[in-house]
Protein backbone atom coordinates (compact mmCIF):
# COMPACT_ATOMS: atom_id res chain seq x y z
CA UNK A 1 0.00 0.00 0.00
CA UNK A 2 1.26 3.47 -0.69
CA UNK A 3 2.43 5.27 2.38
CA UNK A 4 3.30 8.90 2.57
CA UNK A 5 5.36 9.55 5.60
CA UNK A 6 7.68 12.23 6.82
CA UNK A 7 9.19 9.81 9.27
CA UNK A 8 12.70 9.05 7.96
CA UNK A 9 12.85 5.80 9.91
CA UNK A 10 9.62 4.50 8.39
CA UNK A 11 10.89 5.49 4.97
CA UNK A 12 14.19 3.72 5.64
CA UNK A 13 12.29 0.63 6.79
CA UNK A 14 10.46 0.62 3.44
CA UNK A 15 13.80 0.78 1.65
CA UNK A 16 15.16 -2.03 3.83
CA UNK A 17 12.13 -4.20 3.07
CA UNK A 18 12.67 -3.58 -0.62
CA UNK A 19 16.01 -5.36 -0.18
CA UNK A 20 14.30 -8.61 0.83
CA UNK A 21 15.57 -11.37 -1.44
CA UNK A 22 12.91 -12.54 -3.88
CA UNK A 23 12.23 -16.26 -3.99
CA UNK A 24 10.90 -17.59 -7.26
CA UNK A 25 8.80 -20.72 -7.48
CA UNK A 26 11.13 -23.68 -8.13
CA UNK A 27 10.95 -25.09 -11.67
CA UNK A 28 9.49 -28.40 -10.48
CA UNK A 29 6.68 -26.60 -8.68
CA UNK A 30 6.01 -24.43 -11.68
CA UNK A 31 5.75 -27.51 -13.88
CA UNK A 32 3.25 -29.06 -11.48
CA UNK A 33 1.21 -25.87 -11.41
CA UNK A 34 1.24 -25.68 -15.19
CA UNK A 35 -0.07 -29.22 -15.39
CA UNK A 36 -2.69 -28.41 -12.80
CA UNK A 37 -4.13 -25.37 -14.50
CA UNK A 38 -3.63 -26.43 -18.10
CA UNK A 39 -6.92 -26.69 -19.96
CA UNK A 40 -8.08 -30.29 -20.09
CA UNK A 41 -7.37 -31.93 -23.39
CA UNK A 42 -10.30 -33.63 -25.09
CA UNK A 43 -10.11 -37.43 -25.32
CA UNK A 44 -8.18 -38.56 -28.39
CA UNK A 45 -11.13 -40.54 -29.70
CA UNK A 46 -13.27 -37.44 -29.99
CA UNK A 47 -10.52 -34.97 -30.76
CA UNK A 48 -9.56 -36.95 -33.80
CA UNK A 49 -13.10 -37.35 -35.05
CA UNK A 50 -13.62 -36.29 -38.66
CA UNK A 51 -15.13 -32.88 -39.13
CA UNK A 52 -14.30 -31.83 -35.63
CA UNK A 53 -13.24 -28.21 -35.48
CA UNK A 54 -10.29 -27.26 -33.35
CA UNK A 55 -11.38 -25.66 -30.14
CA UNK A 56 -10.08 -22.20 -29.36
CA UNK A 57 -7.68 -22.07 -26.43
CA UNK A 58 -9.93 -21.97 -23.43
CA UNK A 59 -9.29 -19.85 -20.41
CA UNK A 60 -8.58 -21.30 -17.02
CA UNK A 61 -11.91 -20.04 -15.75
CA UNK A 62 -13.99 -21.06 -18.70
CA UNK A 63 -12.26 -24.36 -19.26
CA UNK A 64 -10.45 -26.10 -16.46
CA UNK A 65 -12.15 -24.22 -13.67
CA UNK A 66 -15.62 -24.46 -15.06
CA UNK A 67 -15.24 -28.04 -16.11
CA UNK A 68 -13.79 -28.92 -12.73
CA UNK A 69 -16.53 -27.11 -10.91
CA UNK A 70 -19.23 -28.39 -13.18
CA UNK A 71 -17.95 -31.86 -12.58
CA UNK A 72 -17.77 -31.20 -8.86
CA UNK A 73 -21.30 -29.82 -8.92
CA UNK A 74 -22.47 -32.90 -10.76
CA UNK A 75 -20.96 -35.09 -8.13
CA UNK A 76 -22.51 -32.96 -5.41
CA UNK A 77 -25.90 -33.33 -6.99
CA UNK A 78 -25.26 -37.00 -7.42
CA UNK A 79 -24.85 -37.43 -3.71
CA UNK A 80 -28.59 -36.96 -3.52
CA UNK A 81 -29.80 -38.28 -6.85
CA UNK A 82 -28.55 -41.48 -8.41
CA UNK A 83 -27.44 -40.80 -11.92
CA UNK A 84 -28.69 -43.26 -14.52
CA UNK A 85 -25.31 -43.44 -16.21
CA UNK A 86 -24.65 -46.63 -18.14
CA UNK A 87 -21.93 -48.90 -16.86
CA UNK A 88 -19.04 -50.21 -18.88
CA UNK A 89 -17.08 -46.99 -18.65
CA UNK A 90 -13.68 -46.96 -20.27
CA UNK A 91 -10.58 -46.65 -18.03
CA UNK A 92 -10.09 -43.00 -19.06
CA UNK A 93 -13.63 -42.26 -17.93
CA UNK A 94 -12.92 -43.89 -14.58
CA UNK A 95 -9.92 -41.60 -14.20
CA UNK A 96 -12.04 -38.55 -15.01
CA UNK A 97 -14.72 -39.66 -12.59
CA UNK A 98 -12.19 -40.28 -9.83
CA UNK A 99 -10.64 -36.84 -10.30
CA UNK A 100 -14.08 -35.22 -10.24
CA UNK A 101 -14.86 -36.95 -6.98
CA UNK A 102 -11.54 -35.83 -5.55
CA UNK A 103 -12.26 -32.23 -6.53
CA UNK A 104 -15.59 -32.49 -4.75
CA UNK A 105 -13.78 -33.60 -1.61
CA UNK A 106 -11.17 -30.84 -1.85
CA UNK A 107 -13.72 -28.11 -2.50
CA UNK A 108 -16.21 -29.25 0.13
CA UNK A 109 -16.37 -27.42 3.43
CA UNK A 110 -17.38 -30.76 4.97
CA UNK A 111 -15.38 -33.34 3.03
CA UNK A 112 -16.20 -36.14 5.45
CA UNK A 113 -19.42 -37.18 7.19
CA UNK A 114 -17.66 -39.27 9.78
CA UNK A 115 -14.46 -37.91 11.22
CA UNK A 116 -11.79 -40.39 11.93
CA UNK A 117 -11.16 -41.92 15.27
CA UNK A 118 -9.40 -44.64 13.32
CA UNK A 119 -10.56 -47.07 10.68
CA UNK A 120 -12.50 -49.05 13.29
CA UNK A 121 -14.79 -46.08 13.72
CA UNK A 122 -14.98 -45.14 10.06
CA UNK A 123 -15.66 -48.56 8.54
CA UNK A 124 -18.64 -49.44 10.75
CA UNK A 125 -20.17 -46.09 9.86
CA UNK A 126 -20.69 -47.37 6.32
CA UNK A 127 -22.79 -50.30 7.54
CA UNK A 128 -26.36 -49.78 6.43
CA UNK A 129 -25.32 -46.98 4.13
CA UNK A 130 -23.76 -49.20 1.50
CA UNK A 131 -24.72 -52.57 0.08
CA UNK A 132 -21.13 -53.73 0.25
CA UNK A 133 -18.39 -53.70 2.86
CA UNK A 134 -15.33 -51.65 1.84
CA UNK A 135 -12.15 -53.57 2.51
CA UNK A 136 -9.49 -51.16 3.75
CA UNK A 137 -6.74 -52.62 5.87
CA UNK A 138 -5.17 -49.32 6.88
CA UNK A 139 -6.05 -47.15 9.84
CA UNK A 140 -3.91 -44.20 8.85
CA UNK A 141 -0.56 -43.33 10.35
CA UNK A 142 1.76 -40.36 10.72
CA UNK A 143 2.57 -40.42 7.01
CA UNK A 144 -1.03 -40.73 5.86
CA UNK A 145 -3.44 -39.74 8.61
CA UNK A 146 -7.02 -40.83 8.02
CA UNK A 147 -9.33 -37.82 8.12
CA UNK A 148 -12.63 -39.65 7.83
CA UNK A 149 -15.18 -41.01 5.42
CA UNK A 150 -18.36 -40.24 3.54
CA UNK A 151 -20.70 -41.69 0.94
CA UNK A 152 -20.12 -40.67 -2.65
CA UNK A 153 -21.28 -41.71 -6.05
CA UNK A 154 -19.06 -43.12 -8.73
CA UNK A 155 -20.93 -43.08 -12.00
CA UNK A 156 -24.03 -45.21 -11.35
CA UNK A 157 -23.21 -46.60 -7.94
CA UNK A 158 -22.49 -45.67 -4.37
CA UNK A 159 -18.91 -45.52 -3.23
CA UNK A 160 -17.21 -45.44 0.13
CA UNK A 161 -15.06 -42.33 0.26
CA UNK A 162 -12.06 -42.29 2.57
CA UNK A 163 -10.04 -39.12 2.97
CA UNK A 164 -6.39 -39.21 3.94
CA UNK A 165 -3.80 -36.50 4.21
CA UNK A 166 -0.23 -36.47 3.08
CA UNK A 167 1.36 -33.45 4.72
CA UNK A 168 -0.67 -30.58 3.25
CA UNK A 169 -2.28 -32.66 0.53
CA UNK A 170 -5.65 -34.34 0.50
CA UNK A 171 -5.90 -37.89 -0.84
CA UNK A 172 -9.24 -39.40 -1.76
CA UNK A 173 -9.81 -43.15 -1.77
CA UNK A 174 -12.95 -44.43 -3.45
CA UNK A 175 -14.04 -48.02 -2.87
CA UNK A 176 -16.94 -49.30 -4.95
CA UNK A 177 -18.40 -52.45 -6.51
CA UNK A 178 -16.20 -53.18 -9.51
CA UNK A 179 -18.64 -55.05 -11.74
CA UNK A 180 -19.60 -53.50 -15.04
CA UNK A 181 -16.88 -50.87 -15.16
CA UNK A 182 -13.96 -50.95 -17.54
CA UNK A 183 -11.10 -51.44 -15.14
CA UNK A 184 -7.70 -51.18 -16.81
CA UNK A 185 -6.11 -54.50 -17.65
CA UNK A 186 -3.04 -53.38 -19.57
CA UNK A 187 0.12 -51.51 -18.62
CA UNK A 188 -0.37 -52.24 -14.95
CA UNK A 189 2.27 -51.47 -12.35
CA UNK A 190 3.12 -53.88 -9.59
CA UNK A 191 2.72 -52.33 -6.13
CA UNK A 192 3.30 -55.00 -3.51
CA UNK A 193 0.63 -57.62 -4.17
CA UNK A 194 -1.43 -55.20 -6.24
CA UNK A 195 -1.48 -54.54 -9.95
CA UNK A 196 -2.48 -50.91 -10.37
CA UNK A 197 -3.10 -48.65 -13.32
CA UNK A 198 -1.42 -45.30 -12.97
CA UNK A 199 -2.74 -42.22 -14.74
CA UNK A 200 -2.70 -38.47 -14.42
CA UNK A 201 -5.42 -36.01 -15.25
CA UNK A 202 -5.51 -32.25 -14.80
CA UNK A 203 -2.48 -32.37 -12.54
CA UNK A 204 -3.79 -35.12 -10.30
CA UNK A 205 -2.30 -38.58 -9.98
CA UNK A 206 -4.74 -41.48 -10.08
CA UNK A 207 -4.25 -45.13 -9.15
CA UNK A 208 -6.93 -47.63 -10.12
CA UNK A 209 -7.03 -51.27 -9.17
CA UNK A 210 -9.46 -54.08 -8.70
CA UNK A 211 -9.39 -56.49 -5.81
CA UNK A 212 -12.00 -59.20 -5.94
CA UNK A 213 -15.44 -57.71 -6.38
CA UNK A 214 -14.34 -54.24 -5.34
CA UNK A 215 -12.66 -51.49 -7.30
CA UNK A 216 -10.39 -48.85 -5.82
CA UNK A 217 -9.47 -45.36 -7.00
CA UNK A 218 -6.85 -43.30 -5.22
CA UNK A 219 -6.51 -39.66 -6.27
CA UNK A 220 -4.40 -36.72 -5.17
CA UNK A 221 -1.94 -34.09 -6.29
CA UNK A 222 0.84 -35.84 -4.38
CA UNK A 223 3.42 -37.68 -6.44
CA UNK A 224 2.58 -41.12 -7.68
CA UNK A 225 5.17 -42.79 -5.44
CA UNK A 226 3.30 -41.56 -2.36
CA UNK A 227 0.08 -42.94 -3.79
CA UNK A 228 1.76 -46.29 -4.42
CA UNK A 229 2.93 -46.36 -0.82
CA UNK A 230 -0.57 -45.62 0.42
CA UNK A 231 -2.11 -48.19 -1.94
CA UNK A 232 0.18 -50.82 -0.50
CA UNK A 233 -0.83 -49.93 3.04
CA UNK A 234 -4.52 -49.93 2.13
CA UNK A 235 -4.03 -53.45 0.79
CA UNK A 236 -2.27 -54.51 3.99
CA UNK A 237 1.16 -54.95 2.41
CA UNK B 1 -8.93 -14.41 -22.00
CA UNK B 2 -12.69 -14.24 -21.69
CA UNK B 3 -14.56 -11.29 -20.34
CA UNK B 4 -15.74 -13.43 -17.46
CA UNK B 5 -12.50 -14.99 -16.41
CA UNK B 6 -8.79 -15.29 -16.76
CA UNK B 7 -6.34 -17.57 -18.36
CA UNK B 8 -3.99 -20.17 -16.98
CA UNK B 9 -1.12 -17.83 -17.73
CA UNK B 10 -2.83 -15.12 -15.67
CA UNK B 11 -2.95 -17.44 -12.68
CA UNK B 12 0.59 -18.74 -13.18
CA UNK B 13 1.91 -15.18 -13.40
CA UNK B 14 1.43 -14.95 -9.64
CA UNK B 15 3.17 -18.22 -8.79
CA UNK B 16 6.46 -16.60 -7.85
CA UNK B 17 4.81 -14.04 -5.59
CA UNK B 18 2.67 -16.70 -3.96
CA UNK B 19 5.69 -18.89 -3.42
CA UNK B 20 7.58 -15.95 -1.98
CA UNK B 21 4.88 -15.37 0.63
CA UNK B 22 4.41 -19.10 1.19
CA UNK B 23 8.11 -19.54 1.79
CA UNK B 24 8.14 -16.81 4.40
CA UNK B 25 5.00 -18.07 6.10
CA UNK B 26 6.07 -21.70 6.33
CA UNK B 27 9.78 -21.14 6.80
CA UNK B 28 10.93 -23.88 4.44
CA UNK B 29 10.92 -24.77 0.76
CA UNK B 30 9.01 -28.06 0.91
CA UNK B 31 6.07 -26.71 2.86
CA UNK B 32 5.99 -23.59 0.72
CA UNK B 33 5.73 -25.72 -2.42
CA UNK B 34 2.91 -27.74 -0.93
CA UNK B 35 1.13 -24.62 0.24
CA UNK B 36 1.27 -23.01 -3.20
CA UNK B 37 0.20 -26.20 -4.93
CA UNK B 38 -2.72 -26.60 -2.55
CA UNK B 39 -3.60 -22.96 -3.18
CA UNK B 40 -3.97 -23.65 -6.89
CA UNK B 41 -5.95 -26.81 -6.24
CA UNK B 42 -8.37 -24.83 -4.10
CA UNK B 43 -8.50 -22.07 -6.69
CA UNK B 44 -9.47 -24.64 -9.29
CA UNK B 45 -12.13 -26.10 -7.06
CA UNK B 46 -13.50 -22.73 -5.95
CA UNK B 47 -13.37 -20.82 -9.21
CA UNK B 48 -16.99 -19.82 -8.89
CA UNK B 49 -16.17 -17.75 -5.83
CA UNK B 50 -13.98 -15.48 -7.94
CA UNK B 51 -16.19 -12.55 -8.71
CA UNK B 52 -13.85 -10.89 -11.15
CA UNK B 53 -11.55 -8.05 -10.25
CA UNK B 54 -8.23 -8.59 -8.56
CA UNK B 55 -7.03 -12.11 -9.35
CA UNK B 56 -3.78 -11.60 -7.45
CA UNK B 57 -5.57 -10.59 -4.25
CA UNK B 58 -7.98 -13.52 -4.64
CA UNK B 59 -5.12 -16.01 -4.97
CA UNK B 60 -3.29 -14.48 -2.03
CA UNK B 61 -6.46 -14.76 0.03
CA UNK B 62 -6.72 -18.45 -0.84
CA UNK B 63 -3.08 -18.98 0.08
CA UNK B 64 -3.54 -17.20 3.36
CA UNK B 65 -6.69 -19.19 4.20
CA UNK B 66 -5.04 -22.42 3.14
CA UNK B 67 -2.12 -21.68 5.41
CA UNK B 68 -4.41 -20.90 8.34
CA UNK B 69 -6.44 -24.06 7.72
CA UNK B 70 -3.44 -26.28 7.40
CA UNK B 71 -0.77 -24.80 9.60
CA UNK B 72 -1.33 -27.39 12.27
CA UNK B 73 0.02 -29.91 9.81
CA UNK B 74 2.90 -27.73 8.70
CA UNK B 75 6.14 -28.72 10.30
CA UNK B 76 8.04 -26.28 12.41
CA UNK B 77 6.25 -23.07 11.66
CA UNK B 78 8.18 -20.40 13.50
CA UNK B 79 5.87 -19.32 16.27
CA UNK B 80 7.41 -15.90 16.53
CA UNK B 81 6.27 -13.33 18.97
CA UNK B 82 2.73 -12.37 19.68
CA UNK B 83 1.80 -9.19 17.90
CA UNK B 84 -0.10 -8.11 20.97
CA UNK B 85 3.13 -8.08 22.93
CA UNK B 86 4.61 -5.34 20.85
CA UNK B 87 5.04 -2.15 22.76
CA UNK B 88 3.20 1.06 22.07
CA UNK B 89 4.21 4.63 21.38
CA UNK B 90 6.73 4.69 24.17
CA UNK B 91 8.80 2.04 22.44
CA UNK B 92 8.41 3.83 19.15
CA UNK B 93 9.75 6.97 20.65
CA UNK B 94 12.78 5.14 21.97
CA UNK B 95 13.53 3.88 18.49
CA UNK B 96 13.37 7.25 16.79
CA UNK B 97 16.99 8.06 16.81
CA UNK B 98 19.83 8.41 14.41
CA UNK B 99 21.32 5.14 15.53
CA UNK B 100 18.28 3.22 14.33
CA UNK B 101 18.28 5.08 11.07
CA UNK B 102 21.90 4.20 10.54
CA UNK B 103 21.27 0.54 11.35
CA UNK B 104 18.36 0.35 8.96
CA UNK B 105 20.52 1.74 6.18
CA UNK B 106 23.14 -0.95 6.76
CA UNK B 107 20.87 -3.93 7.27
CA UNK B 108 21.00 -6.45 4.42
CA UNK B 109 18.25 -8.54 2.86
CA UNK B 110 19.08 -11.74 4.72
CA UNK B 111 18.97 -9.91 8.03
CA UNK B 112 15.58 -8.43 7.25
CA UNK B 113 14.40 -11.86 6.28
CA UNK B 114 15.61 -13.29 9.57
CA UNK B 115 13.94 -10.50 11.51
CA UNK B 116 10.70 -11.06 9.63
CA UNK B 117 10.85 -14.78 10.34
CA UNK B 118 11.01 -14.06 14.06
CA UNK B 119 7.77 -12.08 13.98
CA UNK B 120 4.40 -13.64 14.63
CA UNK B 121 2.69 -15.16 11.61
CA UNK B 122 0.10 -12.40 11.73
CA UNK B 123 2.67 -9.62 11.82
CA UNK B 124 4.79 -11.25 9.13
CA UNK B 125 1.82 -11.69 6.83
CA UNK B 126 0.63 -8.12 7.05
CA UNK B 127 4.10 -6.70 6.50
CA UNK B 128 4.62 -8.93 3.47
CA UNK B 129 1.24 -8.08 1.98
CA UNK B 130 2.15 -4.43 2.41
CA UNK B 131 5.46 -5.05 0.66
CA UNK B 132 3.53 -6.77 -2.14
CA UNK B 133 1.86 -3.45 -2.80
CA UNK B 134 -1.68 -4.38 -1.80
CA UNK B 135 -3.94 -1.54 -0.73
CA UNK B 136 -5.33 -1.47 2.78
CA UNK B 137 -8.68 -2.54 1.39
CA UNK B 138 -7.10 -5.49 -0.41
CA UNK B 139 -5.15 -6.52 2.68
CA UNK B 140 -8.37 -6.33 4.68
CA UNK B 141 -10.00 -8.63 2.15
CA UNK B 142 -7.12 -11.10 2.19
CA UNK B 143 -7.04 -11.21 5.98
CA UNK B 144 -10.79 -10.97 6.47
CA UNK B 145 -10.71 -8.01 8.82
CA UNK B 146 -11.77 -4.34 8.74
CA UNK B 147 -9.55 -1.75 7.09
CA UNK B 148 -9.07 0.01 10.41
CA UNK B 149 -7.71 -3.20 11.88
CA UNK B 150 -5.26 -3.47 8.99
CA UNK B 151 -3.90 -0.03 9.77
CA UNK B 152 -3.38 -0.72 13.43
CA UNK B 153 -1.96 -4.19 12.87
CA UNK B 154 0.42 -2.98 10.21
CA UNK B 155 1.62 -0.17 12.42
CA UNK B 156 2.31 -2.59 15.27
CA UNK B 157 3.90 -5.14 12.97
CA UNK B 158 6.30 -2.57 11.50
CA UNK B 159 7.19 -1.42 14.99
CA UNK B 160 7.85 -5.02 15.98
CA UNK B 161 10.06 -5.44 12.93
CA UNK B 162 12.03 -2.32 13.82
CA UNK B 163 12.57 -3.71 17.29
CA UNK B 164 13.82 -6.99 15.85
CA UNK B 165 16.12 -5.16 13.49
CA UNK B 166 17.80 -3.50 16.43
CA UNK B 167 19.65 -6.79 16.85
CA UNK B 168 21.07 -6.64 13.36
CA UNK B 169 23.56 -4.46 11.56
CA UNK B 170 25.40 -3.57 14.71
Amino acid sequence: MTRETDDPIEAELDRALARLPARAAPPALRRRLEALVAPASPPASTADAPGRRERPRRTLFTASFVSACAAAALVLVATRVTRPVPSGAAPSELVTEAVNDHIRVVSSTHPVDIESGGIHQVKPWFTGRLDFAPRVAFSGDADFPLVGGSIGYFRDRKAAVFVFHRRLHTITLLVLPAAGLGWPEKDLTRVGRLSVAEASSRGFSVLLWREGDLGYALVSDVNVRDLETLAGRINGD
Amino acid sequence: MSSAGWSASDALAHADRLYNLGRRLTGNDADAEELVQETYVRALAGARTFGGGNLKAWLFKILRNTFVDLRRRIRAVPAGDNLADVGGDGDAALLRDDLELDRLRRVVGEEIEAALASLSEEARTIVLLDVEGFSETEVADVLGCPVGTVKSRLSRARLALRQKLKDYAR
